[in-house]
């Protein structure tokens, strides 16, 4: 087994070194070693995830006999898996996608290491080795977006990207000294196991250690997972070459759901913190979502989608289901690598045939083709509410009857229900030939994602959290008063409805608007399609503060 | 004579506007080898001083030595001379051995936090020298492209520049990270105040290596480095690497 934890990231530096100094031999055939190495590697983690599932329990290595450790449990496993995993995919596909661009062999060696660095960022045991993993991978991913140097604008946003990621590696450096100074160990299990013990009177400026800690950590993980106000970098990293959008949107970016999760023994112990993350998930998933409807190109939109999904991601750690983010971040991160990579195809396919479908008139008259229709809308609505209701009487039937108290339960449900009536909007958009088989498919589907999000997750749950005490310990953390939580649920059942509702109406008044509403529907879509400003006001801030500078160095005579 | 030491100890480990006293020096030098000496000198000088100071460091010396930092973090953003540049954050990062002498640190691992920061900027004031020999003057902005043109040269330029800024494994991150904690135990909005100052001098850097690397390769021949110099660049990095491994281990 510690053979297998030194050999995981240690695979992908060998590799990375190998392909550097046999470059020149072997030429581009070189790129083969890297991707035989990264099968080998995921190969070790399956190994060590199946030692885990099999029931080693968690272990700790010291890298050569130094204070650094690698840590081998449940989530760093299951991280590394996914991580090696999408690393392949990406590794295959860019030996023929990258064929022919300038710098080939460097690509494959910053891959290796950016592979290697987040193999050590989640299986980091210590303090140090955490904070170090998780500056480099700011670093590497700047040159790695930066891989045609010939482009100006991809090494802008290389930058934009790497000055965010500067701004998260500060708050998580400080939690890292201040848990250092109150525990006295960079141990991340020996600083758990004395917070589970008791966390200490410890104070900073006023305030308890633990929130102080639990809020530097989150700010971090805001800035990976790019949450609203941090988030500007994410679409328009696009300028970098594909198969590092697929790694970034479906690995990198996502390192801020695991960063929570490797610290929740600290945000069990604070006190409203995880209230301020859901509210400031809520926002960038709703902020995302509707930047994403507006963006006319495919990349950029697939970046704000993303956003959308790590809002989701940052939401369901606000609310406790700290599990439930690390499935979502899998699941997120395996269909957007797939539609990264396929994007190239869509727009090869697109410059053939726009997609534009035919006008309903001209098959049913011109094709002689039978009129496609759309579900009622009403038995859409109705299905997005019943489904949840019926799952919900069932399990206080069959599985427990005091199913209805489980908030931590509810919370599961919760969210396969918003997912679920998602689906059933996008279904209600399609347009079929044989409608019977679309409802039976609706209501199939609906049922599959509800229980499927919510069985899904609790097994992980059972896996991350075997401890059914640490795991009560977060959902009670997470706790809302249950005036509120009662108030959010029904304020989500509420748009939900909202939601149907504007269609009827919409699909009554045949999507016309007075000029009125049309004037405030057209500023509003200003608004959205210029991103609110944001990337505007930063490029502004940023332009006064080097002109400022400039000033300065004038008035001090440049010295 | 207590006036008369700050004054000079000032000088040496920069407070500003004393500050300005090692830049105007530097920018004065034309040769390279005094170049060098002052980059690795200057601070030396300051530490073998301090200990004139018979009484502890006051108060008032610390957020001036953070506003020394921060300020010339600050205006290296708008530099794009190598040589300027190099004296800036040279005055940025010795400023902040103020912070960990407050924390009692011993003199010995101040000197050795001031050869650290030193170390590399030699290094970029060496490649300085080379890019002023091939294109009349080391400034971003005039040619870039020089991933292209220049290869080994670039590859040396962005690892140096990552030296600089406190990347991690080189010796300057240990450094920071050692004042951040120094900081954090007696006034830990002082932690906050070094952490930003460390956010400009990424800032600095990436515009630096934006000027030079990034780009179409100009139109004139120009001689990247040889296998040799190349070799020793890489054997200095690696020294770097290994020092800051070191003080990993130390850390630990």
């Amino acid at each position: 087994m510690e053979q297998i934890i030194l050999l995981i990231p240690g695979v992908p530096i060998l590799s990375a070194l190998l392909t550097h100094l046999l470059g020149r031999q072997m030429g581009r055939r070189v790129a083969r070693l890297s991707v035989i190495a990264t099968l080998l590697t995921f190969g070790l983690c399956v190994a060590a995830l199946w030692m885990v599932i099999a029931g080693h329990g968690p272990q700790t290595v010291s890298l050569f006999g130094s204070g650094a450790l690698l840590l081998l449990d449940p989530l760093s496993t299951l991280m590394a898996v996914v991580i090696t995993g999408i690393s392949l995919v990406v590794h295959v596909y860019s030996l023929r996608y990258m064929a022919e661009e300038i710098g080939y062999g460097r690509f494959f060696v910053l891959l290796d290491l950016m592979t290697a660095t987040l193999l050590l960022m989640v299986t980091a045991g210590d303090l140090l080795t955490l904070i170090i993993t998780w500056q480099l991978i700011g670093v590497l991913l700047y040159f790695l977006l930066g891989q045609n140097t010939r482009d100006v604008s991809a090494y802008r946003y290389a930058f934009w990207t790497k000055i965010t990621y500067r701004i998260g590696d500060l708050p998580l450096l400080i939690a890292a000294v201040l848990l250092y100074q109150a525990y006295g160990t960079g141990s991340l299990p020996a600083i758990f196991e004395q917070i589970s013990t008791d966390p200490g009177p410890h104070q900073v400026l006023g305030w308890p250690l633990m929130d102080v800690v639990a809020g530097l950590i989150a700010l971090a993980a805001f800035a990976r997972s790019a949450q609203f106000l941090l988030h500007t970098w994410l679409p328009y990293s696009m300028s970098g070459p594909t198969p590092v959008s697929a790694l970034m949107h479906a690995g990198i970016v996502n390192a801020g759901g695991f960063l929570i999760n490797r610290f929740a023994p600290v945000f069990v112990h604070s006190s409203e913190i995880l209230h301020w993350v859901f509210i400031v998930g809520l926002f960038t998933a709703i902020i995302g979502s509707v930047l994403m409807l507006t963006q006319n190109d495919i990349k950029k939109s697939l970046g704000y989608s993303t956003m959308g999904q790590m809002g989701f991601m940052i939401m369901e750690c606000g609310i406790g289901a700290f599990s439930l983010a690390i499935y979502h971040l899998i699941a997120h991160g395996l269909f957007k690598g797939t539609l990264f990579l396929g994007a190239g195809n869509v727009i090869h396919a697109a410059r053939g045939d726009d997609g534009v479908p035919k006008d309903d008139l001209y098959t049913f008259v011109v094709e002689r083709r039978p009129i496609r229709q759309r579900v009622p809308w009403r038995l859409m609505a109705a299905m997005t509410l019943a489904v949840p209701i019926a799952i919900l009487v069932a399990a206080h039937w069959l599985v427990a009857e005091d199913y209805f108290q489980k908030q931590s339960a509810i919370v599961l449900l919760f969210f396969g229900w918003i997912t679920g009536a998602q689906l059933i909007f996008t279904i209600y958009r399609m347009q079929t030939r044989n409608l019977r088989r679309l409802i039976t498919l609706s209501i199939f589907s609906f049922a599959v994602v509800v229980l499927g999000y919510t069985l899904i997750s609790h097994a992980f749950d059972l896996f991350l959290y075997p401890d059914p005490a640490f795991r009560e310990q977060i959902y009670a953390a997470a706790d809302f008063d249950l005036f509120w939580f009662d108030l959010l649920m029904g304020l989500i059942a509420l748009v939900i409805i909202f939601g149907w509702l504007i269609i009827s109406f919409s699909e009554q008044n045949g999507h016309h608007k007075s000029p009125y509403r049309r004037r405030l529907w057209l500023s509003f879509y200003a608004l959205i399609s210029r991103e609110f400003y944001l990337t505007d006001l930063y490029t502004r801030f940023s332009r006064v503060l080097l002109a400022f500078a400039g000033r300065l160095n004038l008035w001090l005579r440049w010295i | 004579m207590p006036t008369g030491s700050y004054l000079l100890i000032g000088l040496f480990l920069p407070l500003f506007p004393l500050s300005m006293g090692f830049n105007f020096v530097l920018g004065k030098s034309r040769s390279t080898l005094l170049r060098i000496v002052l980059l690795l000198l200057w601070p030396q000088i300051g530490l073998i001083l301090l200990p004139m100071l018979d009484s502890p460091v006051p108060g008032w010396i610390i957020p001036l030595a953070l506003f020394t930092a921060a300020l010339y973090a600050l205006r290296a953003l708008a530099l794009r001379d190598v040589g300027q540049w190099s004296g800036f954050l040279a005055t940025s990062a010795w400023a902040l051995l103020w912070i960990a002498r407050q924390g009692d640190m011993p003199m010995l691992q101040l000197h050795l936090f001031a050869l650290g920061f030193s170390a590399p900027l030699v290094l970029l004031t060496l490649l300085g020298a080379g890019l002023a020999r091939r294109f009349g003057a080391a400034y971003t902005g005039l040619y870039g492209g020089l991933a292209e043109s220049l290869p080994r040269f670039s590859a040396i330029l962005v690892l140096v520049v990552l030296a600089i800024i406190a990347t991690p494994l080189f010796p300057t991150f240990f450094i920071m990270l050692v004042t951040v904690m120094q900081a954090a135990t007696f006034m830990p909005l002082l932690a906050v105040g070094v952490t930003l100052v460390w956010l400009l001098w990424s800032w600095a850097g990436a515009r630096l290596l934006q000027g030079f690397i990034v780009g179409p390769a100009g139109d004139e021949a120009v001689i990247d480095l040889n296998r040799l110099a190349t070799g020793a660049y890489a054997l200095a990095l690696t020294l770097l690497v290994a020092s800051g491994l070191y003080g990993l281990g130390v850390l630990l």
